[in-house]
């Protein structure tokens, strides 16, 4: 079947602005953050900052000690969420295809075809239950603001056009997951998506110094 | 090939109206119970009443090949969805017509898609005569700034993860169901088949994350949702029509046959939609039929109370929606709407803060209308 121009439009020159948008907003992002530096500690150390950082960073995939409990619903569907998407992302079969002809140029093996349908299932009643949260905890509904549904509906339309486009019987369901997929890829930068990278900066940080002063983050 | 026909001759057994039939649709979670002799075929089979047996009189076939005509007993069997042994196919079955099909499509067609539309235009029409006739009910008193708990945490999130999903399995089930008709000559043939298409992929889905919800639903909600001594003098008071106070414990008796109805209906859905989902677990085709007969009809009782539900949640009733938004209602809106239900949970907090605060019952904005409480 011969492309279409819009979708060749959509597939072609658009996606590859959107990711040069993504790339170069979030390098320029992260090296923004690297170069703010840290102010100079004139105290004696009393540890290792850099044993601090990958501890905090590597300890904190799990809530320490009495957090767990508070925060149980958060680590659950948090996982539950970001685990199936990376596999979404990574193993979907038409993902790897679109990886290897527009991007890598190698292929790795796709999961099956129920196993996507299983882990979309997973990952959309991750998202939908945090969404749940965000809007019924009084807290959370206090701290939330415009970005935090704009970056969680965004994504959870580009995961549904990409579910709906799932029979691969329309050229038009097919561009319009693209075209949600090219939205999500600019808007990435200048968001709280971000987190995606900033998790380990922040957690590094944040462990340094504790490490110097000799304190287990 | 008996094994494919072993419904007809409980088909011809049992006559049953179109009513029986419509309302047997509603049992399908009953259905396993009474075996395979009295499968769903039997019920779609007369479910027409007279005109079902129209098959009887179709003329036999004439572009066949040899030269005379076949007997009418073929033809009668083929009609009757007799299996045959076909050469060089791979239908499997062998049966060429499945007549409950055409029954199966009538009532979809001319009952269960007319009506339901109508049922939820009707609906919407009741929600806008009430809003028309009621207005939206305010709080009868200025706010005390007093709030009482009324859903965890735990309710709330799962009443909108099963709400989300509601609305996504509305949309998606309301095009696969009328876009056909309504969306199809607006559209065109190939827009409207890549939606069709994106509808039914979401809808499968979503369905299986629905079901989950809606157990889940069900039994946290339970509790409150039981007959409770009290629950018929809120209908006695004229429940919302009347604007005279009615009484309830935490959900009216109103709110608690809407819960029934979305956990019979939901478990009717999750059934059916299952059976759908997975079609060869099911060998006889009768069972898909009337699981999509029944899905229809469950979700479009469920989706007609809902705008009703939705509609009373949000603009309806003042103060309705933060129960579900932030967990706690305004003090006034629990002692004018679920008065019973607001005595029994101050009582509760002034036991446990010592008594003090049940010496100043009478004020609270509930207090002049304790005698509803004693009354019960």
């Amino acid at each position: 079947m011969e492309t279409p121009f819009w979708l060749w439009l959509i597939e072609g020159p658009f996606w590859l602005i959107a990711a040069t948008i993504f790339v170069l907003g979030v390098g320029w992002r992260l090296v923004s953050l690297l170069a703010l530096g840290r102010r100079r500690d004139l105290s004696v150390p009393r540890g290792s900052a850099a044993g601090g950082a990958l501890r905090a960073i590597l300890l904190h995939f799990i809530p320490h000690g009495g957090f767990f409990s508070s925060t149980t619903f958060h680590v659950l569907t948090g996982y539950l969420f970001h685990l199936a998407l990376f596999a979404l992302l990574l193993f979907a079969a038409p993902h790897v295809t679109f990886l290897e002809k527009n991007v890598l140029g190698f292929a790795w093996p796709a999961m099956p075809r129920w196993a996507f349908i299983v882990t979309a299932e997973l990952a959309f009643a991750g998202l939908i239950l945090l969404w749940a949260r965000r809007i019924s905890d009084p807290v959370q509904r206090q701290i939330t603001d415009g970005g935090d549904h704009a970056q969680l509906w965004l994504t959870f339309a580009v995961m549904l056009t990409g579910c709906l486009a799932l029979e691969e019987a329309s050229l038009a369901l097919r561009g319009l997951h693209m075209v949600m997929v090219e939205l999500w890829l600019i808007y990435f930068p200048f968001s709280r998506l971000m987190h995606a990278f900033t998790w380990a900066l922040s957690r590094g940080a944040m462990g340094a110094t504790f490490g110097r002063r000799g304190v287990m983050p | 090939m008996d094994k494919h026909r072993r419904w007809l001759p409980s088909l011809a057994a049992l006559g049953i109206s179109a009513r029986a039939g419509l309302a047997a649709m509603a049992l399908l979670l009953a259905s396993p119970l009474v075996g395979p002799s009295l499968g769903p075929g039997a019920w779609l089979g007369k479910a027409l009443g007279p005109g079902g047996a129209a098959w009887a009189q179709v003329a036999a076939p004439g572009n066949r090949l040899g030269t005379a005509p076949p007997p009418a007993r073929l033809w009668r069997d083929i009609r009757r969805g007799r299996a045959g042994a076909p050469s060089g196919t791979a239908i499997g079955t062998g049966v060429l017509v499945q007549s409950e099909g055409q029954r199966w499509r009538e009532l979809h067609n001319r009952r269960v898609r007319p009506y339901g539309g109508w049922a939820l235009l009707g609906s919407l029409g009741a929600v806008a005569l009430f809003f028309a006739l009621r207005g939206r009910v305010r709080l009868d008193g200025p706010r005390t700034g007093r709030r009482m708990a009324r859903f965890t945490q735990a309710e709330r999130v799962v009443h909108w993860y099963v709400a989300g999903l509601f609305v996504l399995l509305a949309v998606s089930g309301l095009t696969l169901m009328f876009g056909r008709g309504l969306l199809l000559p607006v559209m065109g043939k190939s827009a409207y088949g890549a939606l069709a298409s994106a509808m039914l992929q979401g809808h499968n889905l979503f369905g299986p994350l629905f079901i989950a919800g809606i157990l889940v639903m069900a039994a946290l909600f339970l509790k409150d949702n039981l007959p409770q001594k009290g629950d018929l003098l809120w209908i006695a008071k004229g429940g919302p029509w009347m604007r005279s106070h009615a009484p309830s414990w935490k959900y009216n008796i109103a709110e608690k046959a809407w819960y029934w109805l979305a956990v019979v209906a939901g478990l009717v859905l999750s059934a059916s939609g299952l059976v759908m989902e997975f079609p060869w677990v099911f060998r006889d085709i009768s069972w898909i039929q009337l699981a999509n007969l029944s899905h229809g009809i469950a979700a479009l009782a469920i989706m007609a109370v809902a705008l009703g539900h939705i509609y009373l949640g949000t603009i309806g009733v003042e103060g309705a929606l933060e129960g579900m938004t932030t967990g706690s209602v305004e003090e006034a809106w629990a002692f004018q709407h679920h008065e019973m239900w607001a005595r029994e949970t101050a009582a509760g907090s002034a036991g446990a803060r010592g008594g003090t605060e049940a010496e100043s019952e009478g004020a609270r904005p509930g207090a002049a209308r304790a005698g509803h409480a004693a009354a019960e």
